[in-house]
């Protein structure tokens, strides 16, 4: 079985509500390390505009290049319901190491401010499915834009689309992600994309 | 209500967050070895969580480096910011002779005091507060909403009442079966009045409804919801609605049997729309040259507003702070009603099972009793609140500064806030500090050394709702869910010395030699509360139920007429230019006619900003990190005036200076800017605030109808250069 992630991108408001949950449920302290994160996508000239938002967790890929690069064999796939999961003890840290940064597209792999930070990410809530709950930022959804659950139930339910705006499905690695778009039909041209928290992609 | 999470060893507390934002939301709190670990959203009974980003940063609130903990007495100048620990009683001891002090020389009315409604619960609020200073005498207290008084005076004038709902005036439950809905000025997403709101905006449009908004800004509620965005000027709704108005008159799409059953002065509306009463017809042309809205996209949206059904009109609150903002509520009502579109069951009397009224004695207001109610007081409000020995909320500077001879009641001299960071979120900051400068005493209750605190003379530490009891009754304001009330449990003990709002009171009272102030705790109180209201409540849900529904659903209006004015007799009878009978078009002060606007030719609005509550939680670092404190231009302006984003820019006027980035967008139409309202006024050695404080540049005055025009101003922005 393979747990992942069902993102509505319509629905999605930009309201940084799973942001801050999931910081507060894992304690993890303000600073460019955030287990999930928010792109808003601004396009077009005034006032002919498209904004869109995306939350972007680790998408607990079927074949992790983050797992096959580790040379300390710190990240590893869980067999019951295939989760990406670190062993922060083992990892090298960013700067004597940092292949799985290089490694990923969607910058699963975070890291906090400190010197050779050891790399944490987002773990689908393991602790909240064995208590029967859906991850944080699914449950602190207020307009639920998010689901999460076995990723061949989540397409059957929502549907098989593995591109939308401002993400593209890498077929070698496999994300377990499906979407909801929101497309942009005038095509206009891309003014900003911002991922908050961490650093700013300028794309002008 | 507490539970044991059997997993592990936490306290799992409920409660409720309502933190001056409009929402209301439970709150589950996770306590371990008496410290907060985490805070979770409590699903509804449709399984949806009602919690925003700051609820789930509350923890960092609660132990934030910044809390106050311990009493402080002033030993530098006012503003200066230097403090130095004192003993509660030392404290209490000084606040008291200093009360006595000034009651005998100036009178009980140059106190004066505000609670701001940071924490609005039934104990530890207002009410304790007014309690306490009523048994004292009296005090004087101010009148008018910040956030909608021009809301509230239109619904006042129009319907004799206000509606049982507020912000736009319709459920979330009503924007699901509509087909069309227009977001004026309406941002749901950042403002959240109604925390299920947004979720029907998406469930409305999923089902095909076609959203319009109608904002100076692209907002995130417009990216999300909307199909059409209509970029308008502030301070020009009014002359958009009016001509929304002539087009429906003109082409006959009134619902006349609406207006001929529920309303009056129809007649003098449509006179003074097509132009009989003055001569100027208010067509889409007219109101074109003054929104910049295209005089054909006023007229579409006329029509289809008018023919569509259901169809809401969601004014939000933001357009009517503004000079003569109580003209752009009062046009929206009449919209509303001529297109037969309002929702009548919303001015039924309203069903109260019980009020939960906390034990507190009760003593009138000696300042206020003998006083004759204000030139614009409305019969919808209480006497208390009609009171000419009330000052209105915007002019509290200028009556500090000037007292009697400017025409106030009174000359003030102490001033206690609590919880209320008024040099922030009052209009012009400068002036502000002036008057605070001037007063005698100022005592300020709170959590953090606000720019407020910094001018006090003491400063009790008060704990937050996470540390005591309280009681929040039947909360269904925002949505037609219903709750009887909502006990809110103490999670935690209250950190280092601070105090709660009643303890503080309590205290105070003995100091003040009074002995029939409650003496319960906090949670024996609630107990109490709960307890009265149970017995009475049995009673009337019987009575009420036997009455049936057909009853409450009439509408009651306290009009003269006892009809819907689209003319109104109150208004008429105030007698005032900048009142007329019926609603108007008024031009603001600092218009883009203004020969100011030579000088200063940028419209300043400052709106609501996802990650504070007005000034509340700008502090907190998991928040802070979410959201830059910018000031918004448009992509054309910032060019003009070699601007980049992010390039730390001076944006100013004659009231004052504030130097932040520039946040270049095209998300904001041209000629208008926008600075986030709440951020920390922090000035440098100059007086130049580098907190980006948006009341440094807002104007220190009272709309006509007491509108607050905090979105009223013409400021000038340049690059810094080093």
């Amino acid at each position: 079985m393979q747990l992942g992630i069902y993102i509505d991108q319509i629905r999605c408001m930009g309201c940084f509500n799973c942001v801050v949950a999931c910081k507060d449920w894992h304690d993890v302290p303000a600073g460019p390390a955030s287990w999930i994160r928010l792109k808003t996508i601004e396009k077009g000239k005034f006032p002919n505009l498209f904004v869109a938002f995306l939350p972007t967790t680790c998408c607990h890929c079927k074949n992790p290049e983050c797992v096959s690069v580790c040379p300390a064999e710190a990240i590893t796939k869980r067999d019951e319901d295939g989760v990406v999961i670190v062993d922060r003890e083992a990892c090298l840290g960013k700067d004597d190491c940092g292949m799985c940064l290089e490694a990923c597209p969607y910058d699963a792999p975070q890291f906090g401010a400190e010197e050779n930070a050891k790399m944490q990410k987002c773990d689908l809530c393991a602790d909240r499915w064995a208590e029967g709950k859906k991850p944080v930022c699914v449950s602190s959804c207020p307009v639920e834009a998010l689901d999460a659950g076995p990723i061949d139930e989540l397409r059957a339910k929502y549907g098989d689309v593995r591109n939308t705006e401002s993400f593209a499905y890498s077929e070698t690695l496999a994300p377990s992600i499906t979407f909801k778009p929101k497309k942009d039909t005038n095509n206009l041209f891309v003014q900003r994309t911002v991922v908050i928290p961490g650093p700013t992609i300028d794309d002008r | 209500m507490s539970e044991q999470n059997t997993e592990s060893k936490d306290k799992i507390v409920h409660t409720l967050c309502n933190s001056h934002c409009g929402g209301i939301c439970d709150f589950k709190v996770h306590v371990r070895d008496g410290k907060i670990i985490r805070i979770e959203s409590v699903p509804d009974e449709d399984g949806l969580p009602s919690m925003c980003l700051r609820g789930h940063a509350y923890r960092q609130r609660v132990y934030s480096p910044d809390r106050l903990l311990h009493p402080l007495k002033r030993t530098g100048a006012r503003g200066s910011g230097e403090f130095t620990r004192i003993s509660w009683d030392e404290a209490l001891e000084t606040v008291a002779s200093e009360m006595k002090r000034i009651k005998a020389d100036y009178g009980n009315a140059s106190i004066l005091h505000f609670c701001s409604m940071c924490d609005p619960h039934l104990i530890h609020s207002v009410g304790a507060f007014h309690s306490l200073l009523c048994q004292f005498g009296g005090y004087t207290a101010p009148w008018g909403y910040i956030s909608c008084e021009g809301y509230a005076f239109a619904q006042g004038v129009t319907f004799g009442k206000s509606s049982t709902l507020r912000q736009t005036g319709h459920t979330p439950e009503e924007c699901l079966e509509a087909r069309l809905i227009i977001m004026w000025g309406w941002n749901p997403v950042t403002t959240e009045m109604g925390t299920n709101m947004s979720l029907s905006l998406a469930r409305a449009k999923e089902k095909g409804a076609r959203v319009i908004a109608v904002d100076p800004r692209y907002t995130d509620s417009a990216a999300t919801f909307s199909d059409q965005w209509i970029p308008i000027r502030p301070g020009t709704d009014a002359a958009v609605m009016l001509a929304m108005a002539y087009v429906i008159i003109k082409e006959n799409l009134q619902d006349q049997h609406f207006i001929d059953t529920y309303t009056a002065g129809f007649d003098k509306l449509k006179d003074y729309v097509l132009g009989l009463e003055d001569g100027t017809a208010k067509t889409p042309q007219w109101a074109e040259a003054i929104s910049g809205v295209q005089a054909k996209t006023i007229a579409d949206l006329a029509r289809e507003y008018a023919s569509v059904k259901p169809a809401i009109l969601g004014s939000s609150f933001g357009p009517g702070r503004s000079a003569f903002g109580e003209q752009y509520h009062r046009m929206a009502a009449a919209l509303e009603t001529i297109t037969g579109n309002l929702s009548l069951k919303h001015y039924a009397p309203s069903v109260r099972d019980f009020r939960l009224i906390p034990p507190f004695p009760f003593q009138p207001n000696q300042v206020e009793v003998g006083a004759p109610p204000r030139w614009n007081a409305l019969p919808s409000r209480g006497p208390s609140v009609n009171s000419s020995a009330r000052v209105n909320v915007s002019s509290f500077t200028d009556a500090i500064l000037k007292g009697k001879a400017g025409g106030y009641p009174a000359d003030y001299k102490l001033l206690w806030l609590s919880n209320a960071n008024y040099i922030n979120q009052l209009g012009e900051v400068n002036k502000t500090i002036e008057a605070f400068k001037k007063l005698e005493f100022i005592l300020v209750t709170e959590q953090f050394m606000t720019a407020t605190a910094r001018f006090a003379d003491i400063v009790l530490p008060v704990c937050t709702f996470l540390e005591r009891w309280d009681i929040m009754p039947a909360v269904d304001v925002f949505s037609t869910k219903r709750r009887d009330f909502t006990i809110l449990h103490k999670a935690i003990e209250p950190l280092g010395e601070s105090r709660s709002q009643l303890e503080i009171c309590q205290a105070l009272a003995l100091k003040l030699g009074m002995t029939d102030f409650p003496d319960q705790s906090d949670e024996e109180l609630v107990r109490q509360m709960v307890a009265n209201a149970s017995e009475k409540r049995d009673l009337k849900t019987e009575e009420a139920s036997k009455k049936g529904a057909a009853v409450s659903q009439k509408p009651q209006l306290r009009t003269p007429s006892g009809k819907i004015e689209l003319s109104s007799g109150i208004a008429e009878k105030m007698n005032h230019p900048q009142i007329p009978a019926v609603p108007k078009y008024i031009e603001t002060w600092e218009s883009l006619n203004d020969p100011l606007a030579g000088k200063y030719p940028l419209q300043l609005i400052s709106p609501h900003f996802k990650r504070r509550a007005h000034s509340q939680f700008d502090n907190l670092p998991w928040l802070r990190e979410l959201q830059l404190q910018a000031i918004s231009i448009n992509s054309g302006d910032a060019e003009a005036r070699g601007i980049k984003d992010e390039d730390m820019v001076r944006v100013f006027n004659d009231r004052g200076e504030v130097r932040i980035p520039a946040k270049v967008t095209e998300r904001i139409m041209p000629g208008v800017v926008a600075l986030p309202q709440g951020a920390w006024y922090s000035p440098d050695e100059n007086g130049i605030d580098l907190g980006g404080c948006a009341n440094v540049l807002t104007r220190s005055i009272t709309s006509p109808g007491g509108a607050f025009p905090s979105h009223t101003a013409l400021v000038q922005i340049e690059k810094v250069v080093n």
